[in-house]
Protein backbone atom coordinates (compact mmCIF):
# COMPACT_ATOMS: atom_id res chain seq x y z
CA UNK A 1 0.00 0.00 0.00
CA UNK A 2 1.02 3.49 -0.49
CA UNK A 3 1.17 6.03 2.61
CA UNK A 4 -1.82 8.08 1.79
CA UNK A 5 -4.06 4.71 1.93
CA UNK A 6 -5.77 3.88 4.66
CA UNK A 7 -5.06 1.18 6.79
CA UNK A 8 -8.59 -0.32 6.61
CA UNK A 9 -10.94 0.33 3.79
CA UNK A 10 -14.19 -1.00 3.49
CA UNK A 11 -16.56 0.23 0.42
CA UNK A 12 -20.11 -0.45 -0.22
CA UNK A 13 -20.30 -3.55 2.45
CA UNK A 14 -23.68 -5.15 1.75
CA UNK A 15 -24.66 -8.58 3.52
CA UNK A 16 -27.62 -10.82 4.11
CA UNK A 17 -27.91 -13.87 6.36
CA UNK A 18 -31.30 -15.58 4.35
CA UNK A 19 -33.49 -12.77 3.94
CA UNK A 20 -32.43 -10.91 6.85
CA UNK A 21 -30.40 -7.63 5.91
CA UNK A 22 -27.00 -7.62 8.42
CA UNK A 23 -25.19 -4.72 7.10
CA UNK A 24 -26.28 -2.20 3.58
CA UNK A 25 -23.56 -0.18 2.16
CA UNK A 26 -21.79 0.18 4.91
CA UNK A 27 -18.44 2.00 3.90
CA UNK A 28 -15.59 3.18 6.17
CA UNK A 29 -12.18 4.50 5.94
CA UNK A 30 -9.19 4.38 8.74
CA UNK A 31 -6.09 5.77 8.55
CA UNK A 32 -2.93 4.31 9.77
CA UNK A 33 -2.42 4.87 13.48
CA UNK A 34 -6.23 5.72 13.86
CA UNK A 35 -8.45 4.14 16.69
CA UNK A 36 -11.99 3.74 15.01
CA UNK A 37 -14.36 2.94 17.05
CA UNK A 38 -17.97 1.16 15.90
CA UNK A 39 -21.11 1.58 18.11
CA UNK A 40 -24.55 0.63 17.65
CA UNK A 41 -27.15 -1.35 19.40
CA UNK A 42 -27.35 -5.39 19.15
CA UNK A 43 -28.01 -6.68 15.93
CA UNK A 44 -26.79 -2.93 14.34
CA UNK A 45 -24.43 -4.80 12.27
CA UNK A 46 -21.08 -4.08 14.27
CA UNK A 47 -19.89 -8.05 14.32
CA UNK A 48 -20.67 -8.63 10.77
CA UNK A 49 -18.89 -5.47 9.29
CA UNK A 50 -15.74 -6.25 11.53
CA UNK A 51 -15.81 -9.55 10.40
CA UNK A 52 -15.83 -8.86 6.98
CA UNK A 53 -13.28 -6.54 7.63
CA UNK A 54 -10.78 -9.13 8.89
CA UNK A 55 -11.96 -12.14 6.26
CA UNK A 56 -14.04 -14.54 8.50
CA UNK A 57 -17.36 -13.31 5.76
CA UNK A 58 -17.17 -12.84 2.31
CA UNK A 59 -19.29 -9.62 1.87
CA UNK A 60 -22.68 -10.38 -0.64
CA UNK A 61 -21.13 -6.72 -2.43
CA UNK A 62 -18.72 -4.45 -1.36
CA UNK A 63 -14.71 -4.20 -1.59
CA UNK A 64 -12.60 -4.39 1.48
CA UNK A 65 -9.15 -3.64 1.84
CA UNK A 66 -6.93 -4.10 4.85
CA UNK A 67 -3.17 -2.54 4.53
CA UNK A 68 -3.99 -2.55 0.93
CA UNK A 69 -4.58 -6.41 1.09
CA UNK A 70 -7.90 -8.33 0.43
CA UNK A 71 -8.72 -10.30 3.41
CA UNK A 72 -9.83 -13.06 1.30
CA UNK A 73 -7.25 -13.15 -1.37
CA UNK A 74 -4.25 -11.96 0.71
CA UNK A 75 -5.16 -14.11 4.12
CA UNK A 76 -1.85 -15.19 4.39
CA UNK A 77 -0.04 -12.02 4.22
CA UNK A 78 -2.75 -10.04 5.99
CA UNK A 79 -2.58 -12.88 9.05
CA UNK A 80 0.48 -12.14 10.08
CA UNK A 81 -0.03 -8.13 10.23
CA UNK A 82 -3.71 -8.15 11.79
CA UNK A 83 -4.64 -9.37 15.36
CA UNK A 84 -8.21 -10.31 15.93
CA UNK A 85 -10.07 -10.74 19.16
CA UNK A 86 -13.58 -11.98 18.69
CA UNK A 87 -16.64 -11.32 20.70
CA UNK A 88 -16.31 -14.44 22.25
CA UNK A 89 -13.18 -16.59 23.39
CA UNK A 90 -12.76 -19.38 21.55
CA UNK A 91 -9.59 -21.10 22.54
CA UNK A 92 -9.11 -24.93 23.66
CA UNK A 93 -10.35 -25.27 27.30
CA UNK A 94 -7.98 -28.18 28.46
CA UNK A 95 -4.88 -26.16 28.16
CA UNK A 96 -3.22 -24.15 30.00
CA UNK A 97 -2.44 -20.09 29.76
CA UNK A 98 0.74 -20.51 29.44
CA UNK A 99 0.63 -23.07 26.95
CA UNK A 100 -1.70 -21.17 24.85
CA UNK A 101 0.07 -18.30 24.74
CA UNK A 102 2.97 -20.50 23.40
CA UNK A 103 0.82 -21.94 20.96
CA UNK A 104 -0.60 -18.40 19.69
CA UNK A 105 3.12 -17.35 19.77
CA UNK A 106 4.21 -20.25 17.63
CA UNK A 107 1.72 -18.96 14.70
CA UNK A 108 3.92 -15.60 14.11
CA UNK A 109 7.43 -14.56 13.49
CA UNK A 110 8.71 -12.36 15.88
CA UNK A 111 6.40 -12.75 18.72
CA UNK A 112 5.84 -10.61 21.78
CA UNK A 113 7.30 -12.80 24.60
CA UNK A 114 4.97 -14.53 26.93
CA UNK A 115 5.94 -12.24 30.08
CA UNK A 116 5.09 -9.26 28.77
CA UNK A 117 1.71 -10.21 26.72
CA UNK A 118 0.82 -12.09 30.62
CA UNK A 119 1.76 -8.96 32.17
CA UNK A 120 0.17 -6.60 29.79
CA UNK A 121 -3.29 -8.08 30.55
CA UNK A 122 -2.52 -9.18 34.38
CA UNK A 123 -2.64 -12.96 34.20
CA UNK A 124 0.54 -13.60 35.45
CA UNK A 125 -0.82 -15.53 38.17
CA UNK A 126 -2.84 -17.49 36.52
CA UNK A 127 -0.28 -18.61 33.74
CA UNK A 128 -0.91 -22.45 34.91
CA UNK A 129 -4.41 -22.39 35.22
CA UNK A 130 -6.64 -24.45 32.66
CA UNK A 131 -8.63 -22.38 30.74
CA UNK A 132 -11.75 -23.39 31.86
CA UNK A 133 -11.18 -22.53 34.99
CA UNK A 134 -10.43 -19.03 33.98
CA UNK A 135 -13.39 -16.58 35.04
CA UNK A 136 -15.05 -15.00 32.44
CA UNK A 137 -13.25 -11.61 32.80
CA UNK A 138 -9.81 -13.55 32.97
CA UNK A 139 -11.03 -15.25 29.64
CA UNK A 140 -11.60 -11.85 27.82
CA UNK A 141 -7.93 -10.58 28.85
CA UNK A 142 -6.50 -13.73 27.35
CA UNK A 143 -8.33 -13.70 24.19
CA UNK A 144 -7.01 -9.76 23.85
CA UNK A 145 -3.31 -10.85 24.78
CA UNK A 146 -3.35 -13.60 22.15
CA UNK A 147 -5.05 -10.72 19.78
CA UNK A 148 -1.83 -8.98 20.31
CA UNK A 149 1.04 -11.55 20.55
CA UNK A 150 1.73 -11.10 17.09
CA UNK A 151 2.80 -7.53 17.15
CA UNK A 152 -0.16 -7.00 14.70
CA UNK A 153 0.02 -3.32 12.57
CA UNK A 154 -4.06 -3.45 12.64
CA UNK A 155 -5.73 -4.70 15.48
CA UNK A 156 -9.72 -5.76 15.37
CA UNK A 157 -10.98 -5.86 18.54
CA UNK A 158 -14.48 -7.12 19.51
CA UNK A 159 -16.23 -6.25 22.97
CA UNK A 160 -13.06 -5.32 24.09
CA UNK A 161 -14.17 -4.70 27.89
CA UNK A 162 -17.60 -6.28 28.09
CA UNK A 163 -17.61 -8.48 31.40
CA UNK A 164 -14.53 -6.96 33.09
CA UNK A 165 -14.29 -5.15 35.95
CA UNK A 166 -13.30 -1.91 36.42
CA UNK A 167 -9.52 -2.07 37.37
CA UNK A 168 -9.90 -4.70 33.92
CA UNK A 169 -10.90 -2.59 31.62
CA UNK A 170 -8.99 0.33 32.77
CA UNK A 171 -6.04 -1.80 32.38
CA UNK A 172 -7.09 -2.60 28.87
CA UNK A 173 -7.23 0.64 28.34
CA UNK A 174 -3.72 1.49 29.04
CA UNK A 175 -3.00 -1.53 26.71
CA UNK A 176 -5.17 -0.04 23.85
CA UNK A 177 -3.16 3.33 24.27
CA UNK A 178 0.52 1.62 24.18
CA UNK A 179 -1.02 0.30 21.07
CA UNK A 180 -1.89 4.19 19.88
CA UNK A 181 1.81 5.03 21.00
CA UNK A 182 2.74 2.15 18.80
CA UNK A 183 1.19 3.75 15.54
CA UNK A 184 -1.32 0.71 15.64
CA UNK A 185 -4.25 1.22 13.50
CA UNK A 186 -7.35 0.13 16.20
CA UNK A 187 -11.13 -0.83 15.05
CA UNK A 188 -12.60 -1.37 18.41
CA UNK A 189 -16.49 -2.56 18.86
CA UNK A 190 -17.66 -1.63 21.92
CA UNK A 191 -20.79 -0.45 24.23
CA UNK A 192 -19.30 1.83 26.32
CA UNK A 193 -19.37 5.51 25.94
CA UNK A 194 -16.86 6.42 28.01
CA UNK A 195 -14.26 3.73 26.35
CA UNK A 196 -15.20 4.98 22.93
CA UNK A 197 -14.81 8.93 24.52
CA UNK A 198 -11.44 8.13 25.95
CA UNK A 199 -9.72 5.93 23.20
CA UNK A 200 -11.08 6.26 19.97
CA UNK A 201 -10.27 9.29 17.14
CA UNK A 202 -13.18 8.69 15.46
CA UNK A 203 -16.34 6.94 15.73
CA UNK A 204 -19.29 5.39 13.28
CA UNK A 205 -22.41 4.87 14.51
CA UNK A 206 -24.52 1.82 12.70
CA UNK A 207 -27.82 1.87 13.18
CA UNK A 208 -29.97 -1.36 11.53
CA UNK A 209 -26.85 -2.28 9.36
CA UNK A 210 -26.07 1.48 7.90
CA UNK A 211 -23.76 4.32 9.30
CA UNK A 212 -25.66 7.02 10.40
CA UNK A 213 -22.66 8.94 11.10
CA UNK A 214 -18.38 9.00 11.40
CA UNK A 215 -16.90 11.81 13.44
CA UNK A 216 -15.10 12.39 16.28
CA UNK A 217 -16.61 11.82 19.50
CA UNK A 218 -16.84 15.73 20.36
CA UNK A 219 -18.05 15.86 16.44
CA UNK A 220 -20.91 13.69 17.20
CA UNK A 221 -22.11 15.19 20.14
CA UNK A 222 -22.28 19.13 18.44
CA UNK A 223 -23.73 17.17 15.45
CA UNK A 224 -26.47 15.69 17.35
CA UNK A 225 -26.33 19.26 19.90
CA UNK A 226 -25.89 17.33 23.05
CA UNK A 227 -23.69 17.34 26.08
CA UNK A 228 -22.64 13.51 25.71
CA UNK A 229 -22.30 10.84 23.31
CA UNK A 230 -24.29 8.34 25.14
CA UNK A 231 -27.01 11.21 24.05
CA UNK A 232 -25.89 11.98 20.52
CA UNK A 233 -26.26 7.89 19.93
CA UNK A 234 -29.78 8.47 20.97
CA UNK A 235 -30.60 11.63 18.92
CA UNK A 236 -28.41 9.90 16.18
CA UNK A 237 -30.37 6.22 15.91
CA UNK A 238 -33.47 7.19 17.99
CA UNK A 239 -31.94 3.91 20.36
CA UNK A 240 -30.89 4.03 23.98
CA UNK A 241 -27.74 1.90 23.82
CA UNK A 242 -27.49 1.09 27.37
CA UNK A 243 -30.93 -0.30 26.83
CA UNK A 244 -30.72 -2.26 23.88
CA UNK A 245 -27.10 -3.81 24.54
CA UNK B 1 4.14 1.93 4.63
CA UNK B 2 4.37 -0.90 2.96
CA UNK B 3 2.93 -4.66 3.65
CA UNK B 4 4.73 -7.77 3.92
CA UNK B 5 5.44 -9.24 0.35
CA UNK B 6 6.05 -12.72 0.83
CA UNK B 7 3.77 -14.70 3.29
CA UNK B 8 4.83 -16.15 6.29
CA UNK B 9 3.80 -19.92 6.72
CA UNK B 10 4.27 -21.31 10.23
CA UNK B 11 6.12 -24.24 9.82
CA UNK B 12 7.63 -27.09 12.08
CA UNK B 13 7.63 -25.47 15.00
CA UNK B 14 4.20 -24.30 15.08
CA UNK B 15 3.31 -27.90 13.57
CA UNK B 16 5.09 -29.43 17.10
CA UNK B 17 3.79 -27.05 19.40
CA UNK B 18 0.45 -27.79 17.88
CA UNK B 19 1.10 -31.08 18.48
CA UNK B 20 2.21 -30.97 21.98
CA UNK B 21 -1.31 -28.92 22.88
CA UNK B 22 -3.42 -31.95 20.82
CA UNK B 23 -1.62 -34.46 22.80
CA UNK B 24 -2.52 -32.46 26.36
CA UNK B 25 -5.49 -32.27 25.33
CA UNK B 26 -6.05 -35.94 24.68
CA UNK B 27 -3.95 -36.90 27.85
CA UNK B 28 -6.65 -34.74 29.87
CA UNK B 29 -9.56 -36.01 29.03
CA UNK B 30 -8.81 -39.49 30.41
CA UNK B 31 -12.01 -40.66 29.72
CA UNK B 32 -11.35 -40.28 25.79
CA UNK B 33 -8.38 -42.83 26.07
CA UNK B 34 -9.66 -45.26 28.18
CA UNK B 35 -12.48 -46.61 25.58
CA UNK B 36 -9.98 -47.03 23.03
CA UNK B 37 -6.93 -48.23 25.01
CA UNK B 38 -8.63 -50.04 27.99
CA UNK B 39 -11.95 -51.98 25.92
CA UNK B 40 -9.34 -53.81 23.35
CA UNK B 41 -7.06 -54.61 26.00
CA UNK B 42 -10.01 -55.98 28.31
CA UNK B 43 -11.01 -58.10 25.07
CA UNK B 44 -7.65 -59.53 24.31
CA UNK B 45 -7.49 -60.46 28.17
CA UNK B 46 -10.69 -62.66 28.52
CA UNK B 47 -10.33 -64.30 25.02
CA UNK B 48 -6.47 -64.94 24.96
CA UNK B 49 -6.36 -67.62 27.62
CA UNK B 50 -8.05 -70.23 25.77
CA UNK B 51 -6.97 -68.69 22.17
CA UNK B 52 -3.11 -68.72 23.01
CA UNK B 53 -3.69 -72.88 23.16
CA UNK B 54 -5.95 -73.25 20.00
CA UNK B 55 -4.32 -73.85 16.69
CA UNK B 56 -6.43 -72.96 13.71
CA UNK B 57 -3.91 -72.07 10.46
CA UNK B 58 -0.02 -73.00 9.61
CA UNK B 59 0.66 -73.51 13.03
CA UNK B 60 -0.54 -70.12 14.36
CA UNK B 61 -3.08 -69.86 17.13
CA UNK B 62 -6.40 -68.36 16.84
CA UNK B 63 -5.17 -65.66 19.56
CA UNK B 64 -2.82 -64.68 16.05
CA UNK B 65 -5.20 -65.45 13.40
CA UNK B 66 -8.40 -64.34 15.05
CA UNK B 67 -8.36 -61.75 18.27
CA UNK B 68 -5.08 -59.69 18.10
CA UNK B 69 -6.49 -58.95 14.32
CA UNK B 70 -9.72 -57.88 15.84
CA UNK B 71 -8.22 -56.20 18.29
CA UNK B 72 -6.28 -54.24 16.36
CA UNK B 73 -8.56 -53.30 13.74
CA UNK B 74 -11.06 -52.10 17.49
CA UNK B 75 -8.22 -49.85 18.65
CA UNK B 76 -7.73 -48.01 15.28
CA UNK B 77 -11.58 -47.84 14.23
CA UNK B 78 -12.53 -46.86 18.26
CA UNK B 79 -9.69 -43.67 17.80
CA UNK B 80 -10.02 -42.88 14.06
CA UNK B 81 -14.07 -43.16 14.14
CA UNK B 82 -15.22 -41.94 17.40
CA UNK B 83 -12.53 -40.07 19.09
CA UNK B 84 -11.26 -38.30 16.23
CA UNK B 85 -13.89 -36.96 14.66
CA UNK B 86 -15.83 -35.87 18.18
CA UNK B 87 -12.56 -33.51 18.85
CA UNK B 88 -12.84 -32.05 15.28
CA UNK B 89 -17.01 -31.47 15.69
CA UNK B 90 -15.97 -29.99 19.87
CA UNK B 91 -13.52 -27.59 17.68
CA UNK B 92 -15.73 -26.06 15.01
CA UNK B 93 -18.74 -26.14 17.43
CA UNK B 94 -16.62 -24.31 20.14
CA UNK B 95 -15.40 -21.91 17.77
CA UNK B 96 -11.66 -22.89 18.17
CA UNK B 97 -11.22 -22.74 14.35
CA UNK B 98 -12.58 -19.95 13.77
CA UNK B 99 -10.50 -18.52 16.02
CA UNK B 100 -7.58 -20.22 14.30
CA UNK B 101 -8.87 -19.13 10.76
CA UNK B 102 -7.73 -15.59 12.17
CA UNK B 103 -4.23 -16.24 12.48
CA UNK B 104 -1.55 -17.32 10.09
CA UNK B 105 -1.53 -20.63 10.65
CA UNK B 106 -3.69 -22.82 8.16
CA UNK B 107 -6.09 -25.26 9.34
CA UNK B 108 -4.49 -27.96 7.46
CA UNK B 109 -1.59 -27.64 9.89
CA UNK B 110 -4.60 -28.27 12.59
CA UNK B 111 -6.05 -31.49 11.24
CA UNK B 112 -2.33 -32.32 10.22
CA UNK B 113 -1.84 -32.29 14.06
CA UNK B 114 -5.00 -34.04 14.93
CA UNK B 115 -3.84 -36.75 12.67
CA UNK B 116 -0.39 -37.74 13.86
CA UNK B 117 -1.45 -37.39 17.85
CA UNK B 118 -4.37 -40.04 16.40
CA UNK B 119 -1.59 -42.10 14.53
CA UNK B 120 0.54 -41.75 18.29
CA UNK B 121 -2.51 -42.88 20.03
CA UNK B 122 -3.16 -45.98 17.58
CA UNK B 123 0.67 -47.16 17.60
CA UNK B 124 0.45 -47.03 21.60
CA UNK B 125 -2.83 -48.65 21.59
CA UNK B 126 -1.36 -51.40 19.11
CA UNK B 127 1.79 -52.16 20.76
CA UNK B 128 0.05 -52.16 24.45
CA UNK B 129 -2.49 -55.03 22.84
CA UNK B 130 0.51 -57.00 21.10
CA UNK B 131 3.20 -56.29 24.05
CA UNK B 132 0.67 -57.84 26.49
CA UNK B 133 -0.29 -60.93 23.56
CA UNK B 134 3.34 -61.17 23.37
CA UNK B 135 5.01 -61.32 26.60
CA UNK B 136 1.71 -62.82 28.71
CA UNK B 137 0.13 -65.24 26.42
CA UNK B 138 3.25 -66.71 24.11
CA UNK B 139 2.13 -65.09 20.82
CA UNK B 140 4.35 -64.57 17.67
CA UNK B 141 4.65 -61.81 15.54
CA UNK B 142 3.43 -62.08 12.28
CA UNK B 143 4.46 -64.23 9.25
CA UNK B 144 4.95 -61.33 7.51
CA UNK B 145 5.36 -58.26 9.57
CA UNK B 146 5.97 -56.09 6.67
CA UNK B 147 2.40 -56.73 4.97
CA UNK B 148 1.19 -56.55 8.77
CA UNK B 149 1.90 -53.29 9.26
CA UNK B 150 0.66 -52.29 5.51
CA UNK B 151 -2.37 -53.72 6.56
CA UNK B 152 -2.59 -51.61 9.54
CA UNK B 153 -1.85 -48.31 7.98
CA UNK B 154 -4.32 -49.06 4.93
CA UNK B 155 -7.02 -49.74 8.28
CA UNK B 156 -5.89 -46.51 9.86
CA UNK B 157 -6.69 -44.62 6.72
CA UNK B 158 -9.61 -46.20 5.40
CA UNK B 159 -11.18 -45.79 9.46
CA UNK B 160 -9.84 -42.13 9.67
CA UNK B 161 -11.58 -41.62 6.10
CA UNK B 162 -15.05 -42.70 7.61
CA UNK B 163 -13.96 -40.66 10.55
CA UNK B 164 -13.90 -36.81 8.64
CA UNK B 165 -16.92 -37.86 7.26
CA UNK B 166 -18.25 -38.34 10.59
CA UNK B 167 -16.64 -35.38 11.68
CA UNK B 168 -18.35 -33.44 8.44
CA UNK B 169 -21.29 -34.52 8.79
CA UNK B 170 -21.72 -34.57 12.76
CA UNK B 171 -23.47 -30.60 13.45
CA UNK B 172 -22.82 -31.24 17.40
CA UNK B 173 -19.45 -33.05 19.59
CA UNK B 174 -22.70 -35.13 20.77
CA UNK B 175 -23.51 -36.31 17.67
CA UNK B 176 -20.36 -37.15 16.60
CA UNK B 177 -19.67 -39.38 19.05
CA UNK B 178 -23.21 -40.64 18.74
CA UNK B 179 -23.12 -41.69 14.79
CA UNK B 180 -19.21 -42.81 15.26
CA UNK B 181 -20.85 -45.01 17.87
CA UNK B 182 -23.56 -46.30 15.17
CA UNK B 183 -20.81 -46.56 12.62
CA UNK B 184 -18.48 -48.16 14.81
CA UNK B 185 -20.48 -51.30 15.76
CA UNK B 186 -22.54 -51.29 12.52
CA UNK B 187 -19.40 -51.84 10.93
CA UNK B 188 -17.95 -54.30 13.74
CA UNK B 189 -20.82 -56.01 14.47
CA UNK B 190 -20.79 -57.00 10.18
CA UNK B 191 -17.12 -57.60 10.84
CA UNK B 192 -17.09 -60.06 13.15
CA UNK B 193 -16.67 -58.24 16.38
CA UNK B 194 -19.43 -60.00 18.03
CA UNK B 195 -18.15 -63.88 17.10
CA UNK B 196 -16.90 -63.86 14.13
CA UNK B 197 -18.83 -63.31 10.77
CA UNK B 198 -19.53 -66.77 10.22
CA UNK B 199 -22.60 -66.66 12.71
CA UNK B 200 -24.02 -63.87 10.70
CA UNK B 201 -26.58 -64.80 8.27
CA UNK B 202 -24.61 -65.25 4.57
CA UNK B 203 -25.51 -62.41 2.66
CA UNK B 204 -24.42 -59.86 5.58
CA UNK B 205 -21.24 -62.07 6.55
CA UNK B 206 -20.39 -61.68 2.49
CA UNK B 207 -21.79 -58.02 3.04
CA UNK B 208 -19.06 -57.21 6.26
CA UNK B 209 -16.14 -58.89 4.64
CA UNK B 210 -16.17 -56.22 1.95
CA UNK B 211 -16.75 -53.35 4.74
CA UNK B 212 -13.54 -52.00 6.26
CA UNK B 213 -14.01 -53.69 9.60
CA UNK B 214 -14.33 -57.20 8.55
CA UNK B 215 -11.66 -56.26 5.48
CA UNK B 216 -9.26 -55.06 8.00
CA UNK B 217 -9.27 -57.96 10.54
CA UNK B 218 -9.72 -60.71 7.60
CA UNK B 219 -6.50 -58.58 6.05
CA UNK B 220 -4.70 -58.52 9.27
CA UNK B 221 -5.52 -62.16 9.99
CA UNK B 222 -4.04 -62.89 6.56
CA UNK B 223 -0.57 -61.21 7.05
CA UNK B 224 -0.64 -63.13 10.40
CA UNK B 225 -0.31 -66.76 9.30
CA UNK B 226 1.65 -65.68 6.09
CA UNK B 227 -1.25 -65.67 3.65
CA UNK B 228 -2.14 -63.76 0.66
CA UNK B 229 -4.31 -61.05 1.01
CA UNK B 230 -7.61 -61.52 -0.20
CA UNK B 231 -8.48 -58.90 -3.23
CA UNK B 232 -11.54 -58.28 -2.22
CA UNK B 233 -10.66 -56.97 1.45
CA UNK B 234 -8.04 -55.01 0.02
CA UNK B 235 -10.54 -53.14 -2.29
CA UNK B 236 -12.98 -52.83 0.37
CA UNK B 237 -10.25 -50.70 2.30
CA UNK B 238 -9.72 -49.01 -0.65
CA UNK B 239 -12.71 -48.02 -1.63
CA UNK B 240 -13.39 -46.59 1.94
CA UNK B 241 -10.42 -44.34 1.74
CA UNK B 242 -11.15 -43.12 -1.32
CA UNK B 243 -14.70 -42.53 -1.00
CA UNK B 244 -14.84 -41.49 2.42
CA UNK B 245 -11.73 -39.02 1.62
CA UNK B 246 -13.62 -37.42 -1.23
CA UNK B 247 -17.24 -37.45 0.87
CA UNK B 248 -15.57 -35.74 3.38
CA UNK B 249 -13.70 -33.30 1.66
CA UNK B 250 -16.83 -32.18 -0.44
CA UNK B 251 -19.41 -31.48 3.37
CA UNK B 252 -16.48 -30.37 5.69
CA UNK B 253 -16.69 -27.43 7.01
CA UNK B 254 -14.42 -25.26 9.38
CA UNK B 255 -17.35 -23.42 11.06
Amino acid sequence: MTSSEPAILAEHLTKSYRHVQAVAEVSLRVESGETMGILGTNGAGKTTTVEMIAGLRVPDRGRVRVLGLDPRRDRARLRQVLGVQLQDAYLHHALRVSELVELYRSFYPGPRPADELLDMVDLTAQRRTIFEKLSGGQKQRLSIALALVGRPRVAILDELTTGLDPTARRRMWSTIEQLKSEDVTVLLVSHAMEEVERLCDRVAVLDAGRVVAVDTPAGLRTRAGTDTLDDAFVTLTGKDLEEAA
Amino acid sequence: MTTASMPYRPGVRALLVLVGCEAKMVVRDTAGLVVPLGLPLLILLTSAGSASNQVVANGRTALEVFVLPLVVTMVVAMIGIINMPSFLAYYRRSGILRRLAVTPVSPALVLAAQAIVSVVQTIVGITVAAGVALLAFGARPPADVAVALGMVALTMAAMYAIGMLVAAVAPTPNSAVAIGLVAFFLLGALGGMFGGRDALPDPLAELGGWLPFGAAVEAISSASTGSAIDAAHLLGLGATVLVGTLVAGLLFRWE
